[in-house]
C-alpha cells in the first residue's frame, strides 16, 4: 500500500512541474480580458509599424525591373535602402508610370493604399486617379480614408508611417531611460554609502527640473533635432522614477540569503548585481518602463505639437496635430491622430497595469 | 525639530545650487544669444553689427564664459535681485508677478476642483468596488487619465469654438480677455472666467482621473487590514468604516501627492497655456527659452526648484500631523 502511495505522489509530481515566476505571471495576465485586448492592440501597432511601407506608400513593395528584383518600399525606412538604379534612371519618386515606360516587361506588387506620407499624390500618378484635394477640401473620402491636410498629403499614410515613429520613440527612449535608471538605481542601492548619496542627489536634481522645460532646453542645445536626438533626450530625462524603484529593490534584495550565498561563492559585485539581484528585481522595474513607453509617446506628441519635434519630413502623429492648430475647421486632422495617440497611450498603460497586477504579490492577494 | 529643519534646508540649498548651475550652463550653451535670436528672426536687416553686439553683450555681462556669468547671477540672487529680462526690459520679479495671477487662477481652480471631486470619487469607487457602475466609472477615469491634454484641448476647441459657434454654448478659442481694461470690473471678471473654462477643464481632468485612482488604490490596501475587520465586527456602519477608519489612514500618500502638486500650482502647464495663449508662467518659460532670455529662464528655474523642494519638505512635515506615529527626526 505504501508502495502504491509513493507511486501516486511520484506521478503527481511528474505531471505538474511547478511553474516559473514568469509563466505564473503570464497565467495571471491572461485572465484579464482588458489587458489581453490592450496587448493585442500593441501587437497590431507593431505589425502596422513594421509593415508601414507595404500598407501605405507610392513605392512598390517588390518589383521586377530590367530583369532584377527590387524592394523600393524599404526607402521609407532608410533612403539608402532604395536601390540607386531608380535615381539613375530618373524615377523621381513616381514609380507606376516610369516602371512601365522604362521597362515594359516590368511588374510590381503595390502597397495596399497608394498614398504617400511625405507628398501630395498628383493627377494620373496612378493611372486614372484624380489628384489629392488640398486646403480645406480634403474631407475623408474613398481614396483618402482619413482625409488630406492643407497641402494635399494623405493623413492615412501619415498615420501609418507615424506608427513606426511612435513605437520607435517608445522603445528607444525607454530603452535608454531604463538602462540609465537601472544602472543608477542599482549602483546606489547595492553599494549604499557615498555612492548612494551621489546617485540619490543626482536623481533628486533631475526630478526637480520640470521635464518638459528640461527637454525643451536640451532640444534647443542640440540645434537641429532629428527623431533620434529627440528620442535620446526623452530617454535622458525620463529615468528618475525607474532609478528610484530599482534602488529600493536593490536595497531590499542585497540583504537576502541568496546574495550572501553568491558572495560566499566568490562572485564579484557586478556579477551579483546583474546576474543575481537584477533578475529578481525585474518585475517591479518593468512596470514603470511600460508606463514610461506611454509617457514617451505622449512627450514626443506634445513636442511635435509645440513645434519642437523632429523637422517636417518626419511623419509623426503630433506633427499632424500641430498642422491642425492653425486650421480647426479640418476636424479630421485632429480626430484621427488624436485618437491614435490616445489609444496607443491607453494600451500601454493597460498593459503596464496588467503587468503590475500579475507580478505584484501584494495585489495578487487582494484579488483572492 | 529645528536640527531636522536646518539639515533639510542646508541640503536643499546645495541641491538648488547644482540645479541652477546645470540649467545656467544649459541655457548658455543654446545656440545664439538673446540679441541675435530676437532681432535676427523678426527682421534680418535689423541685425546688430558686430561692434554693437559686442558692446551690448558686455553691458549684459554675456561676453564672459558662463561659469563667470553664473557666479555673477548667484551673487545677485543672494542679495535678493533676480536681474532684468533682456528681451522684455523689465525686472524678472515684476515679470513673474504679472504672470503668476493668471496661472494661479487656472491651476488653483483646477487643484481645488481636482481634490474636491477626487476624494468622493475615490471613496465611491472603493465602496462600490467591483460592481458594474464602479467598473464603468473606473474605465472612464482610466481612459481620461490616458487622454493627452493637447488632444483634449484641440477637441474642446473644435467642439466649443468651431461647431458651437454663434450658439449660446460658444466658448472663446484662446486669450484671457476680450474686453479693454476700462470695462466695468465685474464684466471683466465674468469675461476672464468665461475664457478660463476650457483651460481649467483641460488641467483638471487628467489629475482628477489620476488622483481618484490613487485614492482608490490606497483605500483598497488599507481596507484589507485587521483593524478594519475589527471596526466592522464592533458594528460600525460601512460609511463610517470607510471614511473614519480607512480613509484617515490613507492620508500620508495623499499628503505626499499634495506636496508634489505645489510647484505645478505656480508653474502652470506649458502645453495648456501655449494652446490657449494664456499669459501665465508656463508660457513665459516657453517664450524665455525660445528668446534665450537667460535672467528669466533662471528666475523661473529657481522658483520652480524652490517650490519643488519646499513641497517635499512640507509633505514630510505634514506627515507627523496626519500620522502622530511619524516622527520627523
Amino acid at each position: 500500500m505504501s508502495q502504491e502511495k509513493i507511486r501516486v505522489t511520484e506521478e503527481i509530481d511528474a505531471a505538474k512541474p511547478s511553474r516559473g515566476f514568469w509563466s505564473d505571471a503570464w497565467q495571471r495576465y491572461r485572465r484579464r480580458p482588458i489587458g489581453m485586448l490592450a496587448l493585442g492592440f500593441v501587437l497590431f501597432l507593431t505589425i502596422v509599424a513594421l509593415f508601414a511601407p507595404a500598407i501605405a506608400g507610392t513605392k512598390p513593395v517588390i518589383c521586377s525591373y530590367k530583369g532584377d528584383l527590387y524592394f523600393p518600399c524599404l526607402g521609407y525606412f532608410n533612403r539608402s535602402w532604395e536601390s540607386p538604379i531608380f535615381t539613375k534612371d530618373k524615377f523621381r519618386g513616381t514609380y507606376p508610370k516610369n516602371l512601365k515606360q522604362k521597362d515594359p516587361e516590368s511588374w510590381a506588387v503595390w502597397p495596399l493604399v497608394f498614398q504617400d506620407p511625405y507628398r501630395r499624390v498628383r493627377e494620373n500618378e496612378w493611372p486614372g486617379r484624380r489628384e489629392n484635394p488640398s486646403r480645406d477640401e480634403g474631407h475623408p473620402n474613398r481614396l483618402n480614408l482619413f482625409g488630406t491636410d492643407q497641402y494635399g498629403v494623405d493623413i492615412f499614410a501619415k498615420m501609418v508611417h507615424g506608427t513606426t515613429i511612435a513605437l520607435l520613440v517608445g522603445f528607444v527612449s525607454m530603452g535608454l531611460a531604463g538602462s540609465i535608471g537601472v544602472l543608477v538605481g542599482a549602483l546606489g542601492g547595492y553599494f549604499g554609502g557615498w555612492v548612494d548619496m551621489i546617485t540619490s542627489r543626482l536623481t533628486e536634481i533631475v526630478m526637480c527640473i520640470p521635464t518638459l522645460v528640461l527637454i525643451l532646453a536640451l532640444i534647443a542645445v542640440v540645434e537641429k533635432p532629428t527623431i533620434w536626438k529627440t528620442m535620446a533626450i526623452i530617454g535622458a530625462t525620463g529615468w528618475t522614477g525607474i532609478a528610484r524603484l530599482t534602488r529600493a529593490e536593490f536595497l531590499r534584495l542585497r540583504q537576502t540569503e541568496f546574495v550572501m550565498a553568491a558572495r560566499a561563492t566568490g562572485a564579484g559585485s557586478l556579477r551579483i548585481m546583474f546576474r543575481h539581484i537584477l533578475p529578481n528585481a525585474l518585475a517591479p522595474v518593468l512596470v514603470p518602463i511600460t508606463f514610461g513607453i506611454a509617457s514617451a509617446i505622449l512627450i514626443e506628441g506634445s513636442l511635435s505639437f509645440l513645434g519642437f519635434g523632429p523637422p517636417p519630413p518626419t511623419a509623426s502623429w503630433g506633427s499632424v496635430l500641430n498642422s491642425a492648430r492653425s486650421n480647426l475647421q479640418l476636424w479630421w486632422l485632429v480626430v484621427f491622430p488624436g485618437v491614435g495617440i490616445f489609444l496607443t497611450v491607453l494600451a500601454y498603460n493597460l498593459v503596464g497595469e496588467g503587468l503590475q497586477e500579475a507580478t505584484d504579490p501584494r495585489l495578487r492577494e487582494a484579488k483572492k | 525639530m529645528v536640527a531636522y529643519l536646518l539639515r533639510r534646508v542646508l541640503l536643499g540649498l546645495v541641491t538648488l545650487v547644482v540645479i541652477t548651475l546645470m540649467v545656467y550652463g544649459l541655457a548658455r550653451s543654446m545656440p545664439g544669444n538673446p540679441l541675435t535670436v530676437q532681432l535676427g528672426e523678426s527682421d534680418p536687416s535689423r541685425k546688430l553689427n558686430p561692434e554693437d553686439q559686442q558692446r551690448m553683450l558686455e553691458i549684459y555681462g554675456l561676453d564672459k564664459p558662463w561659469p563667470v556669468g553664473y557666479a555673477q547671477w548667484i551673487s545677485k540672487v543672494i542679495q535678493g535681485d533676480l536681474g532684468r529680462s533682456i528681451t522684455r526690459k523689465q525686472p524678472v520679479t515684476q515679470l513673474i508677478g504679472e504672470r503668476i495671477g493668471p496661472t494661479v487662477l487656472i491651476s488653483g481652480t483646477a487643484l481645488f476642483l481636482t481634490w474636491f471631486l477626487a476624494i468622493p470619487l475615490g471613496l465611491y469607487a472603493s465602496a462600490r468596488g467591483g460592481r458594474i457602475d464602479e467598473r464603468f466609472t473606473g474605465l472612464v477615469l482610466y481612459a481620461l487619465y490616458s487622454f493627452p491634454t493637447f488632444v483634449a484641448a484641440l477637441f474642446l476647441q473644435i467642439i466649443f469654438a468651431v461647431w458651437l459657434r454663434d450658439t449660446r454654448w460658444e466658448l472663446p478659442l484662446f486669450g484671457m480677455s476680450d474686453l479693454s481694461s476700462d470695462a466695468p470690473f465685474f464684466a471683466r471678471c465674468a469675461d476672464v472666467a468665461w475664457h478660463a473654462i476650457l483651460p481649467i477643464t483641460c488641467q483638471t481632468y487628467v489629475v482628477l482621473a489620476y488622483n481618484s485612482r490613487f485614492i482608490k488604490a490606497n483605500l483598497e490596501e488599507v481596507v484589507r487590514q485587521d483593524f478594519i475587520r475589527t471596526a466592522r465586527a464592533k458594528g460600525a456602519g460601512p460609511w463610517r468604516v470607510l471614511v473614519h477608519h480607512a480613509f484617515r489612514n490613507t492620508l500620508i500618500p495623499l499628503v505626499t501627492l499634495l506636496g508634489l502638486s505645489l510647484p505645478a500650482l505656480v508653474g502652470g502647464s506649458v502645453i495648456i497655456e501655449q494652446i490657449f495663449t494664456w499669459p501665465g508662467m508656463g508660457r513665459l518659460f516657453f517664450e524665455s527659452i525660445r528668446e534665450r532670455d537667460y535672467p528669466t529662464i533662471m528666475g523661473l528655474t529657481l522658483m520652480f526648484s524652490v517650490l519643488t523642494l519646499a513641497g517635499q519638505l512640507l509633505a514630510d512635515l505634514l506627515y507627523s500631523i496626519v500620522d502622530p506615529r511619524v516622527n520627523v527626526e
